[in-house]
């Protein structure tokens, strides 16, 4: 059977996402200075990950289509609480091309149908992920991230504590998150992937909530938290925080905030923890039951969290370089994983290996080229691909450039390209293999264990009954038995609202949370 | 010899580096020659024999030749230098007597207060008084370990060059006040000191400034934004030496 030919509309909507992930990528970068580390090579490991991504990403993706399409990956994302930096997935991927492009290796009309596959996955899921606000990325809701439904907000509202700056749960909830955020710089290898940030969601005319996810805490799918992560109980922590007389005006695609006033401690007055993953109803609350327990929760994670830092850090600060590299490399490209947990068929060769074709160009990646040919490529705009005819304004900088090739429209005509990068080839590291432990919301699992019961799992929320009942048709049914039951399962675990129903407003939730 | 897609680029441009220009074009010269030895069409090598004809040794070789020219890489993370000193250029990490010099750093003589102005930050979060402390320069993995082993001597102002938030991640919460000479308001390292409540100063334009200097950081200045940094508008916070107490 002949393969289906290319169409223009494929070719057209595959260059406008190029070209809106290139919008975004070049304000990102301009707008942050480059990463940067005594310990890794960070661009070094940002240049060899991308490679990683070109040469991977679509076969791997395949692979979890064929076990779940990525519409219902961002139903689980949404609903689940997993979060994905999903700007990554595209940009990682383009970035290698981009790189490619510039050695000669490939041209823009190679990997043609992979492109084409690798950014209608990452659209669907997105449009699904984002779906309660209707945008593909947060830049295009003006850097704004809606992603939870109300029935999940009332309840995050309506348990989240009362603190103020000093007092006890407070001053535990601001230690942990600096622990925790600390941490996390030091798990994904001094990148931010392992946080991320969604909202604001409007609590009050003076109040919002920012949800703050920090993830990859315990022993699951990198090798270096192996034994260093053992003694943290949960591989996932979501806090909730209610801030007052701060605004957040800016939440990018990167998963981090700006606001107005520059927020301070003394800006967050509420405050909730959750855990959730793959295999979990849902957000599940955390030392929950009262202010007191939720503060000595909060020490105590903290506490687990400094031993697994020190810990943690002697470890990296031992490496070689070519560990580092890896680890790095790793920890961006491996970003979008959570696609195969979700989907039940992740596999420790597919996502924390470098593949052969990549590892080919590890001797390029010196610091210095590193930091000068990632600053090229995403600040300076200026490799040879990204250059463009003399009247060219390229947006945010009106160079006559632009940051990631199209696919050329000629191929329509004349059929000179290449569809795909092949299949996976073999991989390797530097790094020792992961162990076969896998915490999770369930338990501590071997992979082949975590991986059935991911496949078997289906969220309540996610049951046909329930997966299209979005905000619009609760606008209107909210009267239902329907409507009912759909609240009730948000709210099975909350100490507020349990069995509450579909009928409160927001100003309900508050009433209930503070009764007077 | 074959010619490259990129061979015929109407708008032909060169990389602004020129180690970025002459490792690219060493890459291509290699694919050209790989491309010719193959004698066939494009598509039926990019994606397949492509992958094998092109090598790790043979990228390696790149390298080769440009140290062979007594070229000496720029290194950022510590492990790159140790582990390849023939590489790369000697960082001074270790020198005993280090002070950050930046050609841009205001300096003035001491006023009648006794304060002799020393450089600017950018201010991450703005205080309600100035920081006084000993300034101490973090720069190593092995002074890390030691304060970390030793704990950290009190009052310490950390002065870094590193934005990140790795280096420092044991002991940064025991410290007074962070002097960054890299990174924004925006960085890891601002990201944390700011979590953790600490006075922090980034993107410190320094001079002359010694371990066990007596320091006083004007962190009530205004923090420096993301608008700040897109406009370029002069939003600084000054650091002064002080008389030993």
């Amino acid at each position: 059977m002949s393969e289906p030919q290319l169409t223009y509309a494929q070719l057209l909507e595959t260059n406008n996402l190029i070209q809106q992930n290139a919008d975004e990528t070049y304000w990102l970068c301009a707008t942050r200075t480059v990463q940067e580390s005594k310990i890794f090579p960070v661009s070094a490991y940002i240049l060899f990950s991308y490679l990683n991504c070109w040469y991977r990403y679509p076969e791997l993706l395949r692979k979890i289509e064929r076990h779940m399409s990525a519409e219902e990956i961002g139903d689980r994302a949404r609903n689940q609480g997993i979060k994905i930096v999903a700007w990554c997935l595209p940009c990682f991927y383009l970035l290698g091309r981009e790189m490619l492009i510039n050695w000669g290796v490939i041209t823009p009309s190679d990997g043609v149908k992979d492109l084409i596959y690798t950014l209608d996955f990452w659209k669907r899921f997105q449009l699904s992920w984002h779906r309660n606000n209707g945008n593909l990325i947060n830049r295009q809701a003006g850097h704004r991230a809606q992603v939870l439904p109300e029935q999940r907000l009332q309840v995050f509202h309506a348990d989240a504590f009362e603190c103020r700056d000093g007092d006890p749960l407070h001053k535990a909830a601001q230690s942990f998150l600096a622990t925790a955020a600390q941490y996390g710089f030091l798990v994904s290898c001094e990148s931010r992937l392992t946080l991320h940030n969604h909202g604001p969601y409007r609590i009050s005319d003076k109040r919002e909530m920012l949800v703050r996810d920090f993830l990859e805490l315990s022993e699951s799918t990198v090798p270096w938290l192996d034994g260093v992560g053992g003694e943290i109980p949960y591989n996932n922590l979501t806090v909730t925080m209610i801030l007052e007389g701060c605004h957040i005006n800016l939440l990018d695609d990167w998963g981090s905030f700006e606001s107005e006033p520059e927020m301070r401690a003394e800006h967050m007055v509420g405050v909730g923890l959750y855990t959730a993953d793959t295999l979990s109803e849902g957000h599940i609350p955390v030392g929950m039951g009262s202010k007191e327990a939720l503060t000595a929760t909060f020490i105590d994670l903290t506490e687990r969290i400094k031993t697994a830092t020190a810990a943690l850090w002697r470890e990296m600060a031992g490496w070689t370089r070519d560990q580092q590299l890896d680890a790095g490399a790793i920890t961006y490209y491996a970003v979008i994983r959570e696609f195969a947990l979700i989907a039940g068929c992740y596999e420790m060769e597919d996502w924390m290996l470098i593949d052969e074709r990549a590892e080919r160009f590890r001797p390029l990646l010196n610091d210095e080229y590193g930091n000068l040919f990632l600053g090229e490529l995403v600040g300076y705009i200026s490799s040879p691909s990204q250059r463009m005819h003399d009247y060219t304004m390229m947006q945010h900088t009106d160079a006559p450039t632009r940051s990631l090739s199209y696919i050329p429209y000629s191929i329509l005509e004349d059929g000179n390209y290449t569809a795909s990068v092949g299949p996976i080839r073999p991989g390797d590291s530097y790094l020792p293999r992961k162990n076969d432990r896998y915490r999770t919301t369930q338990g501590v699992f071997s992979l082949e264990e975590f991986m059935r019961r991911s496949r078997e799992f289906v969220p309540q929320v996610c049951q046909p009954q329930y997966r299209y009942l979005c905000a619009d048709w609760v606008k209107y049914n909210a009267h239902t038995p329907l409507a009912e039951a759909l609240f009730k399962l948000e709210q099975q675990h909350s100490r507020v609202l349990k069995d509450a129903g579909a009928g409160l407003r927001r100003d309900d939730v508050e009433t209930r949370r503070n009764p007077t | 010899m074959s010619t490259l897609h990129s061979d015929n680029d109407k708008y032909a441009w060169q990389s602004t580096f020129a180690i970025v220009e002459a490792y690219n074009a060493a890459v291509k010269d290699l694919v050209r020659k790989r491309f010719a030895e193959f004698a066939g069409e494009w598509n039926d090598f990019v994606a397949g024999p492509a992958y094998d004809v092109i090598t790790k040794d043979d990228i390696a070789a790149i390298e080769v030749r440009l140290l062979a020219n007594g070229y000496r890489f720029e290194p950022s993370a510590m492990s790159s230098a140790a582990e390849r000193p023939h590489a790369y250029r000697d960082s001074g990490v270790n020198l005993a007597d280090f002070s950050f010099e930046h050609p841009a750093a205001p300096t003035a003589e001491s006023d009648a207060e006794g304060r002799e102005l020393r450089g600017v930050g950018d201010n991450v979060v703005s205080r309600k008084a100035d920081l006084i402390g000993i300034a101490r320069y973090v720069r190593t993995s092995d002074k890390v370990l030691e304060y970390l082993t030793q704990g950290v001597p009190p009052n310490t102002i950390a002065v870094v060059e590193d934005s990140g938030g790795t280096l420092t991640a044991p002991v940064l919460e025991k410290f007074t006040g962070v002097l960054c000479a890299g990174g924004t308001t925006r960085s890891h390292l601002a990201i944390l000191t700011r979590e953790y409540g600490i006075p922090c100063l980034m993107n410190a334009r320094l001079s002359g400034i010694r371990d066990g200097d007596r320091l006083m950081l004007e962190v009530t200045a205004r923090a420096k934004t993301a608008d700040d940094y897109q406009t370029g508008a002069d939003v600084s916070a000054r650091v002064f030496r002080l008389p030993p107490a």
